[in-house]
């Protein structure tokens, strides 16, 4: 057999009056029932606490009050009285030596007695005369008088106080039921709104493990592919490196299918290289390493120069290129000269690459200002809108198009909007989403106008370093 | 299970779970409607104005045993699925559950789902399903498209848990499901706590009480008490 477990309140569980109950209403209910009888009620607690008390001075307490043994002997009934324990459920009696008597009547709720209730002092109906219990206990006090003072005491049937405190006993326990079920629902919602924190708060430090752990492999995945192209990029160099010497006959003169063979390495590790640089850019992109080297350029020439880079390619291609530079010459621009031309470069790459034989592209800058703040939702702009100089650099092609629900999603890193042009066109896929980190980078933004058949337009807007 | 040697007072709590309007309260209402007044005590519910229950109903029962009161309070769970946390603080230190499924079998997963739920919060509670005194009960018979008698005979007999058939809204089987809950939950009760050696009071008598006490005949005058299975 085990140890009886020791025991707690449950929930549920009443054990003391005062838990449920609402004194002040007690008090008006009780000292109503006293108006309409006329009887004195009061309510004690299991433990002893008076929880209401509705009476008034009667006259002939007063003047039994008066002398020196009705004091005392009114002393000891009252005290007497409030420890009363009754047995019964109709009520016990307690009788005072006036005449008077007590009726303790027990409190139930839920098979438990929480306490009690006491009616009283009322004389008897049947009461005639003035007992000699009260002119014993002091020689002062007078008969004629007590029973002047005895006829204003309230007299009722032994049947009426039963009913009145059956009546009393009936309204007290709905008085119990809703303090008891007010006090319920408010455990509960209390419990409840403490539970459901618990599990919330449960929950968010599991939600705020995983993130941590992610957070700790893209850390882990950043640090890796940092390090293995930098790995990569040092054997490559030496490769790219002897077939250029190869190439250069440095080792003697090579047959034409030799300058072939070494001619298709060499191409085949300049693009590996390619791919490498671009991992290890995204790398650092998104690490945030990635230091700008500001310094002034010259937007037009920047666009020229671009030009002549891919000039073989279209020319290949039959791709015209166009590069507009607005009307009035602009100012040297600040910016890193570097990363700008990756910029513009990946895109006009990109350009050529999806335009079909006979097609144009237009390179084209013009000076304008970028709001900072613009990405917002436009509350407070006029406060936090900040103007900067700019240039807003445009590649237009009129190639293929991109389908619109793809914007957003071409800037993805190893995103290609259809799977078939990386085998089609090349490229790593990583292209766009370098651009786009480098933009941000410089603080700037860049957004597409295109559809399907219609050709694509790079809107790339950059703002003057300070 | 509670126990008061000031007011030699043994108070029992048994919990009725199951989905959302399988009749949790219904059983409760009906267990008030059989009781003896002097017995029973207010049925107390706690529901939303649209008469689903919102945190539980709370019927106790007063069995006394020579100079031992018995109490048994008995709780229903909300069902719907969004008052989780107050059902796992309803189920906290149950000594028994009854599981109210509905027989529809339109309700099947339902049922299902309650159970999954009521065994998640009874770990989450530390009570133990396998040794918890558990028993099942079919609700609504009465309605169309409800699961055979037949099947749930066969059902009956996959499980390790008593399985009793009911129409709550008619008062039938309620009373049964309550006994052969409060006899396996007795039972465990005794053999931890020993309460025939320590305070005389014997199981048959006791169930002889309850059972006359809800308007059941006793012992051997046609109602049985179903035989504790675990």
């Amino acid at each position: 057999m085990t140890e009886v477990p020791v025991t707690r309140p449950e929930l549920g569980d009443v054990s003391r009056l005062d838990d449920i109950i609402d004194r002040d209403a007690l008090g008006e209910v009780c000292r109503s029932f006293f108006e309409l009888f006329g009887l004195p009620i009061r309510v004690i607690s299991a433990d002893g606490n008076m929880l209401a008390n509705a009476h008034a001075d009667r006259e002939i307490c007063g003047y039994v009050n008066g002398t020196l043994g009705g004091r005392t002997s009114c002393q000891q009934t009252v005290s007497a009285v409030r420890r009363l324990i009754p047995d019964d459920e109709a009520g016990t009696i307690h009788a005072c030596f006036t005449g008077a008597v007590y009726r303790a009547v027990p409190i139930r709720y839920q098979g438990r007695t929480l306490g009690r209730f006491i009616v009283g002092p009322y004389l008897p109906a049947e009461t005639r005369e003035v007992p000699r219990s009260l002119l014993l206990v002091d020689q002062r006090i007078d008969a004629t008088r007590a029973r002047e003072a005895l006829e204003e005491m309230p007299r009722v049937k032994v049947e009426t106080a039963e009913r009145i405190a059956a009546h009393l006993r009936g309204m007290l326990d709905l008085i119990l039921f809703s303090g008891h079920k007010a006090h319920l629902t408010t455990e509960m919602h209390l419990l409840s709104v403490r539970e459901s924190y618990r599990e919330l708060a449960e929950k968010n430090s599991e939600l705020q493990r995983a993130y941590d752990q992610l957070q700790e492999l893209d850390r882990l995945k950043s640090n890796f592919l940092a390090t293995v192209s930098h790995e990569l990029r040092t054997p490559l160099t030496s490769i790219l490196g002897y077939s250029e010497m190869l190439t250069a006959g440095l080792t003697g003169p090579l047959t034409a299918e030799q300058m072939d063979f070494i001619g298709t390495i060499h191409n085949k590790g300049e693009l590996l290289l390619k791919l490498i640089s671009s991992l290890l850019d995204l790398g650092k992109l998104e690490q945030g390493h990635l230091a700008l080297q500001i310094d002034t350029l010259d937007p037009v020439l920047l666009l020229k120069d671009l030009r002549e880079t891919v000039a073989p390619v279209a020319q290949k291609k039959g791709i015209v290129v166009e590069v507009v530079a607005p009307e009035s010459p602009l100012p040297p621009f600040r910016a890193d000269p570097l990363r700008l031309r990756q910029v513009l470069g990946n895109i006009l790459d990109n350009a050529i690459k999806f335009t079909p034989r006979g097609g144009t592209v237009t390179l084209a800058v013009r000076p304008t200002t970028l709001d900072a703040g613009e990405d917002g939702d436009g509350f407070g702009r006029a406060l936090l809108a900040v103007p900067r100089t700019s240039l807003e650099f445009r590649v237009s092609d009129t190639g293929m198009g991109i389908p619109e629900r793809e914007h957003e999603k071409i800037f993805q890193a190893f995103y290609q909007v259809d799977g078939t042009s990386t085998r089609e066109h090349g490229g790593t896929g990583l292209g766009l989403s370098i651009v786009k980190r480098l933009v941000d980078a410089h603080g700037g933004h860049i957004r597409i106008e295109s559809a399907p058949g219609r050709g694509t337009t790079f809107f790339v807007t950059i703002p003057e370093a300070e | 299970m509670q126990l008061d040697f000031q007011t030699r007072e043994i108070t029992v709590k048994l919990v009725y779970y199951g989905p959302a309007l399988s009749g949790k309260t219904t059983n409760l209402q009906a267990i008030h409607h059989l009781a003896s007044p002097e017995a029973r005590g207010r049925l107390m519910t706690l529901e939303t104005r649209d008469d689903r229950t919102l945190f539980f109903d709370l019927l106790p029962l007063t069995f006394k045993q020579g100079a031992l009161q018995v109490r048994i309070k008995l709780f229903t769970v909300p069902g719907q699925v969004m008052h989780a946390a107050t059902r796992r603080l309803v189920l906290q230190g149950a000594d028994g559950v009854a599981f109210i499924a509905d027989s529809q079998r339109a309700e099947t997963r339902a049922n299902a789902a309650a159970f999954a739920d009521l065994r998640k919060n009874l770990e989450e509670n530390a009570l133990d399903i396998t040794s918890l005194p558990l028993v099942i009960q079919f609700n609504k018979r009465d309605l169309p498209d409800v699961r055979t008698d037949a099947e749930l005979e066969q059902l009956a007999k996959l499980g390790k848990e008593p399985v009793f058939k009911a129409v709550a809204t008619r008062g039938i089987g309620v009373a049964e499901t309550f006994l052969g809950l409060f006899d396996l939950t007795w039972a465990k009760l005794e053999r931890e706590h020993g309460f025939a050696a320590k305070f005389g009071i014997d199981a048959t008598t006791l169930h002889g009480d309850i059972a006359r006490q809800l308007g059941v005949g006793s012992p051997g005058s046609g109602s049985t008490p179903p035989e504790a299975r675990r």
